[in-house]
């Protein structure tokens, strides 16, 4: 057999490997970006014990009074002079105050107080904080001036002394008018920060590369730098939502706030120290849950925090 | 409108530091045709991403300023345009690619998302048409299981992938004009060839003219019609693509040349390279810029020559006082050449015998 025949058979004899097609099968399981956050958020422990513990004291004080039947915290019981300060019992699970409120209804009842302010204070400050913060960091020059001299002139006042000044003469002791006095003490820690993160990436590449294509000033701001910024900024909100809470209590407790008989957990806490050895539950159920709830919070804004790391890798 | 797409002329962009004023562009004139590749070649620092900033003018002034020229686009001088109107010109007319895809796509954005803010901003196009689109595109700049793709995020995709996309984010309106600013210096040689090619293909596609901007003369010589080489913000020598490669009349041009490495070459030959920095920008000498490094220099170098075209030869332009093709004048530099490395060995020879 000479060598020609042999080239013939052998390729004649080869089988035909059509290529592989190559779809790649690993794009239907990608993940979306934000079911990467959530499971990276689901791997910090103490984070997730944070979260449950604050979606607990959600449930607690929104929907507590109607499944416990405690719904009534500014009943007063004092025709039974055994039902005052009374220790926990069956029909009041954590005892009663002075005039013989239940105190079960009304840590339920000053929760959604605390917590409606902490919660709506944050989104005010933080609304504020970002609008100023994002056009003082995009814009710069004297305009960045101005603001952040603005910023400075309500951070250099004692934020204690300029709360209680103000709460004086403005609160007329209403949720709203003790969320807006907040807001407008914390909003300058927010823009600051908003601002530092503007004046990072606003350098960045993209952000030019955005430019290219014609994108306005808005755009910029708020669909490319905002985006990118929302790590810190979401963080910073957690913490703040712990803050204004105890802000809230501080004030109550000094009598600015929340006025009795409306409930809140500061003045709570204030009208139990003076029968602190007798029911020291009357002070020690507020504090706690004050103190549960700030720490939650703080936990949440630490988890997010790493989870919202902008090195976003699919792990 | 006239012959040609963009013409700039005499563009002077300058950047004020404390010290003076930089002259990183400092009287550039080329001009580009409809359709046509050019190559806008130099090392680093010599002015090229600065000259395509300025044509996008997006060099932040302050510290930048034009000091002077024209930059016609379509009979418009861009320099003389409002920002709003500016705007619309880039990303609509003119097109951009820099050099690192890995920094310049918005990481949280889907790369989807960010084909389609163009076309909504300049086509005024509803989501919906806008991402679809933006599908077709991908398709088209060969990236696979594109309607799967438009939701990834830039951090999903390889480099190659990412230039890929900007390529498309740069295509998407259909501009006349696109600028490559060293689009393959961040990525591997085998994605580098892929790249190169498919730009061509799609310029050709879309009959978009492109300034590729490099310091690759090996990506140069099969994609582009015409070379211009700048040097510290000065053009030096301008031709077409393969007569520039066969025929360089700039001394610095066949430095370039003659410093790409050959296979061909024993292992042991040392590389070439040309001698000495770029001036400094800040006090660059009054003459031709290249002259305290040109072996060729005679004294009438100390004044600036102009830019003018070969005798017989309009399309090829120098700005060079000597004629480096006559004899004479290689023999006088390859003199000069000799003098310097005696000088060399003897400082050498020197330092030996002092240690």
């Amino acid at each position: 057999m000479d060598i020609f025949d042999q080239v013939n058979t052998t390729t004649t004899q080869d089988e035909f490997e059509p290529m592989l097609e190559l779809t790649p099968a690993l794009v239907q399981k990608r993940r979306s970006q934000a079911r990467i956050i959530f499971d990276r958020f689901m791997r910090n422990r103490t984070a997730v014990v944070g979260a449950a513990i604050l979606i607990f004291m959600f449930l607690f004080c929104f929907l507590g009074p109607y499944v416990t039947g405690h719904n009534n915290p500014n009943a007063i019981n004092v025709s039974n002079v055994s039902q005052t300060l009374a220790g926990p019992s069956l029909s009041f699970p954590l005892g009663t105050d002075d005039v013989g409120r239940d105190e079960l209804a009304r840590a339920m009842a000053g929760g959604q107080v605390s917590l409606l302010i902490g919660l709506t204070s944050m989104l005010v400050a933080i609304i504020v904080g970002v609008g100023i913060g994002s056009i003082a960091g995009f814009y710069g020059g004297i305009i960045d001036n101005l603001l952040m001299r603005l910023t400075d002139v309500v951070l250099a006042v004692p934020l204690y002394l300029l709360l209680f000044v103000l709460s004086a003469s403005f609160i007329d002791h209403t949720p709203r008018s003790v969320i807006l006095l907040i807001a407008v003490l914390v909003w300058p820690a927010a823009s600051r920060l908003v601002r530092g993160e503007f004046l990072a990436i606003k350098e960045r590449e993209y952000v030019l590369a955005a430019r290219t294509i014609g994108a306005k000033d808005f755009r910029l701001m708020f669909r490319h730098i905002l985006p990118n910024a929302a790590g810190p900024i979401i963080v910073n909100a957690t913490i703040l939502v712990g803050n204004n809470i105890i802000l809230e209590s501080v004030l109550s407790y000094f009598g600015f706030g929340i006025q009795p008989p409306f409930a809140s957990w500061g003045n709570m806490i204030s009208d139990g120290q003076g029968y602190f050895s007798v029911n020291p539950w009357l002070v020690f159920v507020p504090g706690l849950l004050i103190f549960l709830t700030v720490l939650s919070f703080n936990l949440v804004g630490d988890g997010l925090r790493d989870a919202l790391d902008p090195r976003m890798t699919e792990r | 409108m006239g012959e040609y797409l963009l013409e700039v002329q005499d563009l002077k962009t300058y950047f004020k530091t404390k010290a003076g004023f930089v002259r990183a562009v400092d009287g550039v004139s080329f001009a580009v045709k409809p359709g046509e590749k050019i190559a806008l070649v130099g090392e680093s620092g010599c002015g090229k991403s600065v000259t395509a900033l300025s044509i996008m003018k997006l060099i932040d002034q302050p510290p930048g300023e034009f000091a002077g020229g024209t930059i016609l686009f379509e009979d418009q001088d861009l320099l003389d345009l409002q920002e709003s109107a500016m705007r619309k010109i880039r990303g609509g007319q003119i097109g951009i690619i820099f050099q690192d895809p890995m920094t310049c796509l918005n990481p949280t954005m889907p790369i989807g998302k960010q084909i389609a803010e163009g076309l909504k901003i300049h086509l005024k196009m509803s989501n919906s048409e806008a991402l679809q689109r933006a599908v077709s595109l991908l398709e088209q700049v060969g990236i696979p299981a594109a309607s799967e793709r438009v939701n990834s995020y830039p951090h999903q995709l390889s480099g190659g992938m990412r230039q890929r996309v900007m390529i498309a984010i740069a295509l998407a309106c259909n501009p006349k004009l696109l600028i490559a600013d060293e689009p393959t210096t961040a990525l591997d040689v085998t994605v580098q060839a892929q790249i190169l090619e498919l730009l061509s293909a799609v310029c050709q596609e879309f009959g978009t003219a492109l300034i590729l901007i490099t310091h690759d003369l090996g990506v140069v010589a099969g994609m582009t019609d015409r070379v211009v080489v700048m040097y510290a913000g000065k053009i030096v020598e301008e031709a077409p693509t393969e007569e520039l490669f066969a025929h360089p009349r700039h001394p610095y041009t066949l430095g370039l040349l003659a410093s790409v490495p050959r296979l061909d070459e024993g292992r042991q030959t040392e590389l070439r390279t040309i001698e000495g920095a770029p001036p400094d920008m800040l006090q660059p000498p009054p003459g031709c810029p290249f002259m305290p490094r040109c072996f060729f220099a005679r004294s009438i170098c100390r004044t600036m020559p102009p830019l003018d075209p070969l005798p017989g030869n309009s399309t090829h332009r120098k700005a060079c006082w000597p004629d480096i093709t006559d004899p004479n004048e290689q023999a006088y530099a390859e003199r000069r050449q000799q003098a310097r490395v005696e000088a060399q060995k003897a400082a050498i020879r020197e330092v030996t015998n002092i240690l």
